[in-house]
């Protein structure tokens, strides 16, 4: 559970947090993306996933391994839509909007 | 069909909540606006908007309701632990794995679809099976579900020769993954063949993902919709533009189409504007 309250202002900008990969209590759509990015690097160890979350939005940033870039992207940027489509769609369940970044670092 | 009722400031807001909680979009829902936002003076609005909606009965309108699983996801967030992912991953039924047994693996007829002739060549070079590249898409979007904290079943249903399904069920909430006009799906349909691409580098278009029949329930509804073109294009004698599909659409409808005599199809326009036109034959 995150500390934001909604409709709390109070705790509105307390929560700029960055999860651990394996942080159990991890937002949804953060899990999502550590799983997916997890499933789809050929170097799992080294998806690492910033989130920040203020007002029901979810900013997501997600590093992977030099080799792995490629391939989260895709052709055309088809796999990183695609990455994008699903995350929102978790998001959405828990009634928050995402976006994501992939990170090249 | 369900209906959920929200409430929010603003008409745009409780649309948009509306529309995530049903996981489609404007086109695909039916909004209904029960209470609107009194507008005070200058402009201060008073007093809440409320509206309904529903995922729109599918087109082309099935007679008998051919209910998709749409907004039923609400109070569905809660409550998810690691313990009951646990209980989930026990009660999975076993299907996909026995289905996959009982088919032989028999090497490939390659007439049966001369058209890939080349891919199914490669493939068989690469030495990777149907099955095995299956099995890691069905174990992906099992721990996807998981993920997400849907109660869902994964199972392999060959249905061509060469065509394998992964067919995601479930009890209810799963039109998240199937999105607006079925892009969410089509996302997942992606990722899901560069994953197992990434496993096993070999061509992976013999994998399709299907939710909570959603495919299948399409392909059905476009059969439907196909024949009764197919019968004013007879009646008349002049040929119908259908409006622009996806790949996978067009040819639901084509194959619809080979069945029925006396029209023939073919699809004109490039890209977005790509549609299938149903022509009498001579």
């Amino acid at each position: 559970m995150s500390d934001y309250v909604e409709g709390d202002i109070n705790t509105i900008d307390n929560d700029v947090v960055e999860h651990d990969v394996n942080d159990a209590s991890a937002s949804m759509p953060e899990e999502v993306l550590t799983y997916l990015a997890r499933q789809l690097a050929s170097d799992p160890d080294a998806v690492a996933i910033e989130a920040e979350e203020r007002g029901g939005k979810v900013s997501l940033k997600l590093h992977v391994g030099p080799d792995d870039m490629g391939r989260v992207i895709g052709r055309r940027g088809r796999t990183a839509q695609a990455i994008r489509t699903l995350v929102g769609a978790a998001g959405a369940r828990s009634g928050k909007s995402t976006n994501v970044d992939i990170v090249d670092d | 069909m369900e209906w959920v009722e929200v409430t929010a400031k603003s008409l745009d807001e409780a649309s948009e909540r509306a529309l995530s909680q049903l996981g489609v979009s404007e086109k695909d829902a039916e909004i209904q606006v029960l209470e609107e936002p009194k507008t005070g003076m200058f402009g201060r609005v008073k007093g809440e908007a409320r509206v309904r909606a529903r995922v729109a009965p599918a087109i082309p309108r099935p007679k008998r309701g051919g209910g998709r699983n749409g907004g039923r996801n609400r109070n569905r967030n809660e409550g998810r632990s690691e313990s009951d992912r646990g209980g989930r991953g026990e009660s999975t039924p076993k299907q996909g794995t026995k289905k996959k047994n009982d088919r032989p693996a028999k090497p490939k007829v390659e007439d049966a679809a001369p058209q890939r002739r080349n891919e199914k060549e490669q493939d068989m070079a690469d030495g990777v099976t149907l099955e095995e590249q299956a099995a890691v898409g069905k174990e992906f979007l099992e721990g996807l579900v998981s993920v997400m904290g849907l109660d869902a079943a994964v199972e392999i249903r060959p249905l061509e020769e060469d065509l394998v399904e992964l067919a995601v069920d479930g009890a209810e909430g799963l039109g998240v993954l199937v999105g607006p006009r079925g892009t969410t799906l089509a996302a997942l349909q992606d990722v899901t063949r560069t994953v197992v691409q990434g496993r096993f580098p070999s061509k992976t278009d013999r994998i399709l993902v299907d939710v909570a029949r959603y495919r299948e329930r399409r392909v059905a509804a476009l059969g439907r919709f196909t024949a009764q073109i197919a019968e004013e294009v007879v009646a008349s004698g002049e040929a119908q533009a259908l409006e622009p599909m996806s790949p996978a659409d067009r040819k639901a409808v084509h194959d619809a189409a080979k069945d029925i005599a006396g029209i023939e199809t073919r699809s004109d326009g490039e890209g977005p504007s790509r549609h299938v036109v149903i022509a009498p034959s001579n």
